[in-house]
Parts: structure tokens; sequence; C-alpha cells
């Protein structure tokens, strides 16, 4: 191709099809959802989507895609249908109020991640973990357990193992993180150099 | 301990990171899928980082600022291997380069994690995370495109075979290789490789590509002491176009 | 990196009458209080369908955007500038990514909205169909096209949709960044030689027209978008977001010892808004619609890019992982 851009230039040449075939959805991926702990005791908290073929795939692809400019200090992702989800309310009702209380079941139990949504328009924050044998057991024992303090919008109920988490060894990912000022405006202080050029010029 | 020695070695690191760095940042914008776009991106800038790194080490023994080494040598002046100048052609390719490359790289570096000169075993610590993403994006999807379609598998196969004399390069020894060993500073290119294949061989051995014999593989060799293939020079030209307009002054 | 404008313009409202009346009164009351909507939450079908347009066509600008300036990594002079610009556009590839997601929630794929990019059916910011001569041209869209969309963004930051406003914080804060370094490259640029100088003087002479094209056509001649500011999905007046632009930026353009190529453009003490020569706006519909200088060269880039990709996404397909829309 003619271009100024010598990476175009070094483009291959692609057969050019006369019309463009819409993708059958063959390579949407599946959708994972992206959980961060912005600092050491935090809790994580959700912070958008990838898409991925799988879990370990969409561990990496999250880990550059959502962590790379802030500091933070751990990562973890899970399919999103994984997630549970409360109904959604607002103004003073509380998503709580439309759980129904739990029964308790005699079924074997796991542990479920949960999180809440305290105001519309931000995002899902993890509250703790709670055994259950089910989504709705786990909400309705979250609910005796953090229906606490502010009106909860959503709930969301995710199953431990089902998450891909970031392993004890693994946390050394983010270590250069605070030093990559290059991606920091603080790095392009122009104040100097403009007020240098500024007297040079009266 | 010989300074020669030891900026032997902070050279062909340096300038081995620069220009893979280099290479994969042609991909920002262009990749496979935008996360991966991303993920590719980053690493560069992490490999291009680190090579600064290296070059501040050098600026400190005495040679001339970062900017000037890297942007104003010829190829003749350059020590990368030639498997890092090579042109990005297709992702098979790239990929295939990244692993093959960037585990080197974690070998070397965690070996470095005891050098007897401090500064290089300092920053070989502090950069191990970044390393440890490295491999681990470099395994993960190696091992997924290695046991994917028909049309992977022969993709990465080819290129695997086309990379590997050229990723034996990266252990061309110095010629003050047994002087660098005893001094404690590096434990040598030949260590490094054989851990090298190992656990080259032991990601391939789990995907449904093959690994040749490597006894019957001619390595590339040259790029250390400034022979290097057509690619390099052009790469050098593209890279300090605008900075050669004036490399006196600020940009 | 966004453009406002051509966005809206013909929108029918007819569906809004087919519309449960109930329904419609409480989005817009959620709406007047200040609240966000959230997926799960009904809302009317323009008001979807308007999102869609608008989300989608930010994405494609990022995408698009991180051409003109990619062009310049391999070129950047220095350590500094390499990493910096290396980070910058993939930036707006991250920004791509929260982008799309955030209007996946609104019912449309990824993969369709790529499809309707190169094939030309939707659109993307016209700045981004001028191509970058010099360096200085890179720094130009590095410090003055970003600032311009931080104006919109910083905008429909307020919006009302929650998805969209939280990829937009998230971009914002990346921006600043992105502006800082860009006003740095220009004042060293401005402060350097006699050649850079004039390099940038150049690039600013070559970018004036597209960036006051940026904002999309004047309020005079575009058409009215009541319902759409009402349900806070535009939230600022063209004319509104190019006042404020060269409110900020003019100064430090001038500032710097440049010139800006056109003698009409001052500030009315009077009305306190800025005034200036009328942009060429059959140029600005000639190059939406196709005929830029480089219109044909992005959309051809972006399609070998997904030619040359295929094999990998469908190497990595697998019946496990099924596409489902985001959660929020």
């Amino acid at each position: 191709m003619n271009s100024l851009d010598p990476r175009v230039i070094r483009l291959p040449k692609i057969e050019q099809e006369d019309i463009i075939s819409p993708k059958i959805p063959l390579d949407q991926f599946g959708t994972f959802e992206v959980f961060v702990e912005p600092k050491e005791g935090k809790p994580f908290q959700h912070e958008g989507i990838v898409h991925a073929p799988n879990l370990e795939m969409a561990y990496i692809l999250a880990k550059e895609a959502f962590t790379r400019r802030f500091t933070c200090t751990s990562l973890y992702v899970v399919d999103t249908r994984e997630v549970y989800v409360s109904p959604m309310t607002e103004g003073e009702n509380n998503a709580y109020e439309l759980i129904p209380d739990a029964k308790e079941s005699l079924n074997e139990k796991t542990t479920f991640e949960i999180y809440h949504l305290i105001k519309r328009g931000k995002q899902h924050v993890h509250q703790g973990h709670v055994a259950a044998s089910n989504p709705t057991e786990a909400m309705a024992i979250a609910k005796t357990i953090y229906n606490k303090g502010k009106t909860v919008f959503n709930i969301w109920a995710i199953q431990s193992d089902k998450i891909r988490f970031t392993t004890q060894e693994e946390k050394d990912l983010w270590v250069t993180l605070p030093e990559k000022k290059f991606r920091d405006a603080s790095d392009y202080k122009g104040g100097s150099k403009l007020k240098a050029f500024l007297e040079k010029e009266k | 301990m010989s300074e020669i020695a030891l900026k032997e070695l902070l050279y062909k690191m340096a300038d081995d990171q620069l220009i893979q760095g280099h290479r994969n940042s042609e991909w920002t914008g262009m990749g496979p899928l935008l996360e991966e776009d991303i993920a590719f991106s980053s690493m560069a800038q992490d490999t291009i980082g680190q090579s600064l790194a290296l070059y501040n080490l050098l600026h400190q023994l005495g040679e001339s600022d970062p900017d000037t080494i890297a942007f104003t040598r010829n190829s003749t002046q350059f020590h990368n291997c030639v498997l890092t100048e090579l042109p990005n052609k297709e992702y098979d390719f790239s990929l295939i380069r990244h692993f093959m490359f960037d585990t080197a790289q974690a070998i070397r570096y965690e070996a470095l994690t005891r050098s007897s000169y401090l500064p290089l075993s300092q920053l070989a610590i502090k950069i191990r995370g970044e390393l440890r993403y490295h491999t681990l994006h470099a395994n993960t999807w190696i091992k997924q495109l290695g046991s994917a379609t028909d049309e992977s598998i022969e993709r990465l196969q080819k290129s695997l075979l086309y990379a590997l004399p050229f990723a034996l390069g990266i252990f061309e020894e110095s010629p003050y290789e047994k002087e660098i060993i005893a001094s404690g500073i590096f434990e040598g290119e030949q260590k490094i490789k054989e851990k090298w294949l190992t656990q080259i061989q032991k990601i391939i051995s789990q995907t449904r590509l093959t690994f040749p014999d490597i006894d019957l593989i001619q390595p590339v060799i040259g790029g250390r002491t400034g022979k290097h293939s057509e690619h390099l020079q052009p790469l050098l030209d593209e890279m300090s176009e605008v900075f050669r307009i004036d490399p006196t002054t600020e940009w | 990196m966004y453009g406002g404008g051509n966005t809206f313009e013909g929108i029918k409202t007819d569906s809004i009458q087919q519309e449960d009346p109930k329904r419609l009164a409480e989005f817009e009351s959620r709406i007047d209080r200040g609240e966000k909507i959230e997926p799960s939450d009904w809302m009317p079908a323009l008001y979807r369908k308007q999102l869609i347009r608008m989300i989608e066509q930010h994405a494609h600008s990022e995408i698009i955007g991180a051409l003109p300036e990619g062009t310049w990594i391999t070129r950047a002079p220095g350590f500094k500038r390499k990493m910096a610009l290396m980070a910058k556009v993939q930036d707006e590839v991250g920004h791509a990514q929260l982008l799309y997601s955030a209007a996946e929630t609104l019912g449309k794929s990824r993969e369709k909205m790529i499809d309707d990019l190169i094939s030309g059916k939707s659109k993307y910011s016209n700045v981004f169909n001028y191509p970058t001569y010099t360096w200085a041209d890179c720094c130009f869209i590095s410090w003055l096209v970003d600032a311009g969309a931080i104006v919109n963004q910083l905008a429909n930051a307020k919006g009302s949709y929650g998805p969209y406003c939280r990829a937009l914080d998230r971009i914002c804060a990346e921006e600043s960044f992105h502006l800082k370094y860009g006003h740095h490259c220009v004042i060293h640029l401005a402060s350097g030689t006699q050649i850079q100088k004039d390099m940038f003087q150049e690039a600013l002479n070559r970018w004036w027209p597209p960036m006051m094209h940026f904002f999309g056509p004047s309020d005079k001649i575009s058409i009215h978008t009541d319902v759409l500011m009402r349900w806070k999905v535009k939230m600022g007046t063209n004319d509104d977001m190019r006042n404020q632009f060269l409110d900020m930026y003019v100064p430090k353009i001038w500032e710097l010892g440049f010139t800006i190529p056109d003698p009409k453009l001052g500030k009315n003490p009077e009305t306190g808004r800025w005034e200036y020569t009328e942009p060429d706006w059959e140029e600005f519909k000639r190059v939406i619609n196709g005929d830029g200088p480089c219109n044909k060269e992005r959309l051809e880039v972006r399609r070998i890019a997904e030619e040359r990709g295929r094999w990998v996404r469908e190497a990595l397909k697998s019946p496990q992982a099924v596409y489902v829309v985001p959660l929020a």
C-alpha cells in the first residue's frame, strides 16, 4: 500500500474481497469479568471485561488491559456466566429486601464471594465470602452478615473456585508498576522549560 | 573484574532488548485482538525499559548517554543477536520469537540475581515480575495455538523451525566468557542455553508441535560482533529518523 | 480520542410515541434525579440505539486514532518519547477495548461493531483521516486532538448511561498523561531550534482546519437534538465544546509563539465567546463520507489487521467459551 506510514508499507497484501462477509460469531470469544485490588488490604473491585477463549487466557489478557496504568496489587477474573446477580433497586430500596431469608440447607457447601453496588453508576466492590450450597442461599446468608449500613442496590455472588486468582508466587507481577513513570502525567512537567522560554521571548 | 568484559555483557543484553522491544512495538494498533494488542505493547515497553536501565549502567561506566548510544550507532556497532532484528512477519513468528527470547531472558536474569556486579543483580531482582508475566504470556499462547487448529499448528511449527537457528544465536559466546564467569558476574551462555533448551522443550512437549533434533541445527551467530542481517540497518535508520535531524537538540 | 458532531444528525423520534408512557416517565425522572441508567434497567429503544451509535463511533475513533500516531512509534526521537508514545497509542487501543465493552452492554457484539467499521457502515472521528507527515503532526495530535477529546469526554462522563460513564472516568484519568506528554513535546519544539519551531508551525497550519471540524458542524446548521440532551446522551452543543476548547488552548498555543492560521480568530470580550472563520463544512461532509486524504488507508489497515488476526482468533475459538453480554 502506498502510505506515509512505514509500518503500513511493510504490511502484507491481503486479497481484497468484494463484499466483506460478516463474521459468524466464531471469533467472538467468551466474556470474563475482571476485578482488581487497588492496594494491599483494600477490597477488590469490578473494573470491566475482557473477551477470551478461556479463564487462563482471560487472566493474562486482563492483566495488561486493566492493571498497566494505575498502581495495584492483585487481579482476578471469572467467566461472566458464573456471576449471579440480584435484582437492581434504586432510591431507598435495598436489593437485599428482595432476597428471601436463608433456609438452612443440608447440602454440601462451597464458598461464594459477595459483591455490593452501593452507588448506582459506580463499580461493584467485594464484601467478603460466605459458605452456601447455591448462589441464592449465598445471598441470603450474605444478607444476615453484610447487609449493614448503606443501601445496597445490587448484589453479586460468585463461587470462589470458579475464579482465576493471582497466586502467591505471581504477586510480584506488579512490583515495577510504580516505577513506570513514563505512563504518568507527573513525568511530563514542562513548567520550568516553558518559563525559561517565556523569559527569553520577552 | 575487567570492565571491558562487563561492558560487552551489558551492551549485548541492552541491544537485544532495544531491538526486540522495537520490533514488538510495531504491532501496536495492529494486533490480532484488542486485548492482545495491549498485552504485547506492554511487554515491548517493559523490554525497552529494561534496555534503558542497562544503557544507564553503561553510562555510569563512562559510555555515552542512552539516547546517543541507542540512536546514533550503525548496525555494525550493535551487539544484538540476529533473532531480534528479523522482521515481524505474521503473528506466529512474532509469538515464537517472543517465546524463545523471553524464556532466555527470564533464565538469564534469574542467573543474574546472583551476579557479583551489584547493579545488575539489583536490576534482575527488580524485574523478576515483569519477566514472569512475559513467560506466562508466551507459554499460555504457545500452548493454546500449538494445540488448536491445523492452521495454527502448521504456522507455529514452521515459525519454530525457522526461528530456532537464530534463537541459538542468543547464546553466542563472548570473547570474555571465561573472565565473566570467573568474576562471578554471569554464569555464562552455555549454562543458560542448557536451561533454555529444557524449558523450551518442556512447553513444546505440551503441544502438538514437534521439536527437532537440536544437534542438527546450525546456530546463526555473528550478531554479538556486529555481523547482522540486511534488516538491522533499515530498522536503525527508521528508529533514528527524527533524532538524527538534530542529535544535539532536545526533542 | 473522539470528536463530537455528526453523530446525531437526522434522528427520527417517532419511536418515542410507541413507548410505554409510565416506564418512559420513570426513566426520565431517574435521569432528572441525576441517577445513572444501568444495562438491566428499562430504556427507550431510541436511547439504546443512539447510545450504541455514539459509543461505537467513539470506540472506532480510538482504534483508528491509534494509526496516525502509531506510525511514529518506530521513529520517536529518544527513549523518553519512544516509551511515552508506545504507552499512549496503547492506551488508545485500551480505550477502544473499554468502549466496545460499554457498547456491548446495550446488545451489540464487538465483532459486529468491527464489521460495521470495516465495511464503512459506521463512522469514526473525521480528524484521523488526515496524514501525519512529520513528528510535529504527531505532537499536534498528542497535545491538541487529545485536548479536544478530553473536552468532549469530560462532558460525556456526566451523561446518563452507567457503563459509558465508568469507561469515560477511566479514560479521562488515563488521558491526563496524554495531554501532559503532548504539551511537553510541543514546549520542546517551541523552545528548540528553528527547524523544530518551523516543524510545529507547519503541522499547526495543516491541522487547524480538521481541529475546528473536530467538534462537529456549527449549531446553526446541525439538527437539534433536544431529546438526546434531555436524556443526557449528548451533553453539550458542538459550538459549546468548540468554544471551551478554544478558550483553554488558544492562549497556550499563542504563548508558545505559534501563529494560528485564522486571521479572524479572537475572543469577543463582550460575549466571552470565540469568533473564527467559519470552517469549511462542505469539506467536513466530504471527508466524513469517505473522501478524505486517508479514509481509504485507515480502513484498509484495519481490514488487513483483522484478516491477519483471523487464524489466531479461529484457533482460539472454543465451544466452552460462549459469548455473553457484559454485566456492567
